[in-house]
């Protein structure tokens, strides 16, 4: 072989290598990371869903937010047609209050209960996440336009 | 009045459009429109958009409401500098200030000098063809000028998170990185037309394509300084969709900066660099309008209209059809001459371009993939960001290998176990740092010391380097701008890492008079006061921060209310120290009763935006010397 060839044919493997490390690597990768999004409804419809990391949100309902201590929190997320109680240890949005859209990120124990590590903020107060949006949408209770 | 402003703008626009048009019938070599010349039709594409941006900022500062885009984004009462920013803090006016950038651009170089008529005639003519459909664009679908006839008496006001100084220069800093990848393209077209990308061609290129690059690192910098500073989140990277979308980009326009340089040194690896040039724009393209098309939430997204979005889209579509297409037909005719010794720095150079591509597609598939699952499946997901800093992270490590090595070797073959003894005492020295850092501050994670040591590594030889005197002599101080910004680069990942490792985050619930900890410092939660400010009402709370009971600090984290529109944020308070910052954010939920505290310890920001600043300067340094290394013999 020319020396020409042979240092293509060596870039040539290489790079194969390392394209196909680097595809497995990344397709791994996302699998683990991938968060999904669910409404109180489908997420009692999916109970084999326990036990993973999820992002749950509708609306906080009326009368659910109580506090234990100063930092643990309790309340109830709603669709309007299905509800789901959620502890919460840490800190609260300045907008986060009963009746307002909340998206929050954590586990759905096998109790049926949701232990939040995050509540997303917002930006402003008429501002309600898409994916509320659309969960309110499918219960029929999106009052919006 | 008002009527009148609405005429005149949008005869300038005409104007423009006109002008734009017949710049680019000179793509054919034609008779017809051979008068006027680039020049005076250059000033006249310049002069028409920059006459009707001024007379927006004018309609801003004054607050004519009769006006629709000021009726919507802006209030009377609001300070005079965010009247001014409040220009392009929408989407109609922010579209202004990127046509502008783009006619700024195509001015520029339709000025310069050494260049063949023939090759500018057609580099312009390109972008005219851009210039002109985002034009047409701005005046058809989106016109800044609308009026009204409703006489509002008040305007409905900025978003209150848009109101911060640094958020003035933010976007134009971007855009002037975005809209000059515009310029690098029509060059690159341009070169495809005449079948002339050569070493000539990569000299015309390499000042647009480095001023450009500089202009995008400080634009993605100052948002990420905004984001630290301004939304109080205690990061400066959230691998949100949106920081994403100007990330990517910057990976493509850093790959082809050092191609632009491989081909001026060797002439190697023309297609690449054409490949790369279009990728980049079509990037940047992605990176404005994805951002501002309401694809996306985020506090950068416009209200938008769908037809808007599907010009856009149709737009990146077309070119990247063009461009592709022309590259298939005359990419044969683009010579490839000579090949590459193995073992060489083109090859290292190389190498690392695989990785960039690598990390992009990274980047690209997180964040794509939800909008994909979201309009294809109807199913909302998130991608982690630990997704990216795990996949990411491996690859660093052989990046900064490759960045430290590739620069030692010669262009062509050269011995590798001579450069090593040649640099056996540097990596001896890294070596030992690396060791005692990692002892000292308990660190035994691989990756994270790997980064480290060959951070520490790339940093030190290319500050040596650049002040190594040996005999040649020119070569040092021409390598100015690389060592800074390789350096800068290196001082920013040992910073990012060791802020990954050793960020800690307290969160209190607190009343006056409590004492909160966080490491050796003790925080007393002094008071709490109402300010009232012209465009807002603040809470603000007291705390001392002491230490050994000695008083060091007080810090004031603030809520903001906001009136116009109704919004609530909060303002960090951040104490910095040249190791590590301070951090304290605080929050009021409406159905409580305490203040919710956040502390964060931030180590080595200062560092960090230190790199970010080594490689933002490198990069102004390299686009300023005009000619490079012609060649080293």
């Amino acid at each position: 072989m020319s020396s020409l060839v042979k240092s293509r044919l060596i870039k040539f493997l290489l790079s194969l290598i390392i394209v196909s490390i680097a595809v497995l690597i990344i397709i791994f990768n996302l699998r683990d990371n991938i968060i999904y999004f669910y409404g109180p409804t489908e997420l009692i419809k999916n109970s084999d869903k326990q036990g993973q990391i999820m992002r749950l949100g509708g609306l906080v309902s009326v009368g659910s937010f109580q506090n234990e201590t100063e930092s643990i929190f309790y309340f109830s997320i709603t669709d309007g047609e299905n509800e789901i109680d959620v502890k919460y240890e840490g800190i609260l949005p300045n907008l986060f209050a009963e009746d307002k859209g909340v998206v929050v990120e954590g586990v759905y124990m096998n109790d049926g209960r949701f232990i939040a590590n995050k509540v997303l903020a917002k930006h402003d107060e008429n501002y309600m996440p898409p994916e509320v949006i659309e969960t309110l949408k499918k219960s029929g209770k999106w009052q919006g336009e | 009045m008002s009527l009148y402003i609405f005429y005149i703008s949008n005869f300038l626009l005409l104007l423009c459009l006109t002008a734009s048009l017949m710049q680019s019938s000179k793509i054919i070599n034609n008779k017809i429109f051979a008068r006027p010349g680039v020049i005076v039709l250059a000033y006249v594409q310049l002069i028409s958009i920059l006459l009707s941006f001024l007379i927006l900022i004018y309609l801003f500062l004054i607050s004519d409401f009769n006006i629709d885009l000021v009726y919507f984004n802006s209030h009377s009462e609001k300070p005079l500098i965010y009247k001014f920013s409040g220009v392009w803090g929408n989407h109609e006016g922010s579209m202004l200030l990127w046509i502008l950038i783009l006619v700024l651009f195509n001015f520029l170089f339709a000025l310069s000098r050494r260049i063949s008529e023939r090759f500018k005639e057609i580099t312009v003519a390109v972008q005219s063809i851009m210039i002109f459909g985002f034009v047409a664009f701005l005046f058809f679908l989106s016109n800044p000028f609308a009026i009204n006839q409703n006489n509002f008496f008040e305007g409905i006001g900025l978003n209150p998170i848009l109101q911060d100084p640094l958020l003035a220069i933010h976007p134009p800093v971007l855009y002037v990185g975005y809209v000059g990848f515009s310029l690098v393209f029509s060059l690159a077209i341009a070169g495809l037309i005449t079948k002339e990308v050569d070493q000539q061609w990569a000299s015309i290129v390499k000042p647009w394509v480095f001023s450009a690059w500089a202009f995008l690192t400080a634009g993605i910098a100052l948002g990420s300084f905004w984001a630290y500073y301004e939304l109080g989140w205690g990061g400066y990277w959230f691998w949100d969709p949106v920081e994403n979308a100007s990330l990517m980009p910057w990976i493509a326009a850093t790959a082809l900066i050092h191609c632009v340089l491989i081909l001026q040194k060797r002439n190697v690896m023309q297609s690449w660099t054409i490949i790369l040039a279009i990728l980049t724009f079509s990037l940047s393209l992605v990176g404005t309008f994805l951002v501002r098309s309401g694809i996306l939430n985020s506090v950068h997204t416009f209200a938008s209209d769908p037809g808007r979005g599907l010009f856009i889209l149709l737009f990146i579509f077309l070119i990247l059809v063009f461009s592709f297409s022309l590259f298939a037909y005359n990419s044969e005719k683009i010579n490839e001459t000579s090949s590459m010794d193995l073992i060489s720095r083109g090859t290292g150079i190389q190498v690392n371009n695989w990785l960039l591509i690598t990390i992009l597609t990274i980047v690209l598939l997180g964040t794509m993939y939800p909008l994909a699952t979201d309009l294809l499946l109807n199913k909302s997901l998130t991608v982690g960001p630990k997704y990216y800093s795990t996949t990411i992270a491996p690859i660093i490590i052989l990046f900064l290998f490759f960045m430290f090595i590739s620069p030692r070797l010669g262009w062509t073959d050269t011995k590798l176990y001579k450069i090593i003894i040649q640099l056996r005492y540097l990596i001896i020295t890294s070596l030992t740092i690396t060791l005692i850092i990692s002892l000292y501050f308990e660190l035994f994670d691989l990756t994270e010391i790997l980064i480290i040591f060959f951070s520490l590594l790339l940093t030190i030889s290319s500050m040596t380097s650049s002040l190594n005197f040996n005999k040649q002599n020119i070569l040092v101080r021409t390598n100015l701008g690389q060592n800074l910004a390789h350096a800068g680069f290196g001082i920013l990942m040992m910073a990012v890492v060791s802020n990954a490792v050793y960020s800690e985050e307290r969160i209190y619930n607190a009343k006056v008079g409590d004492n909160l900890q966080l490491q050796k410092y003790i925080f007393s939660f002094d008071k709490i006061e109402q300010v009232e400010e012209s465009n807002y009402n603040s809470l603000k709370a007291y705390f001392l921060m002491k230490k050994d009971g000695k008083l060091i600090d007080t810090f004031t984290p603030e809520i903001r209310f906001y009136s116009n529109p109704p919004t609530i944020t909060s303002e960090a308070s951040i104490l910095h120290k040249f190791f590590s910052d301070i951090y304290l954010v605080m929050n009021v939920p409406q159905d409580q009763q305490s203040i919710s505290v956040r502390m964060h310890i931030k180590p080595f920001m200062t560092i960090l935006w230190l790199g970010a600043f080594m490689i933002i300067i490198g990069g102004i340094i390299s686009a300023s010397i005009r000619v490079g290394r012609s060649d080293e013999k």
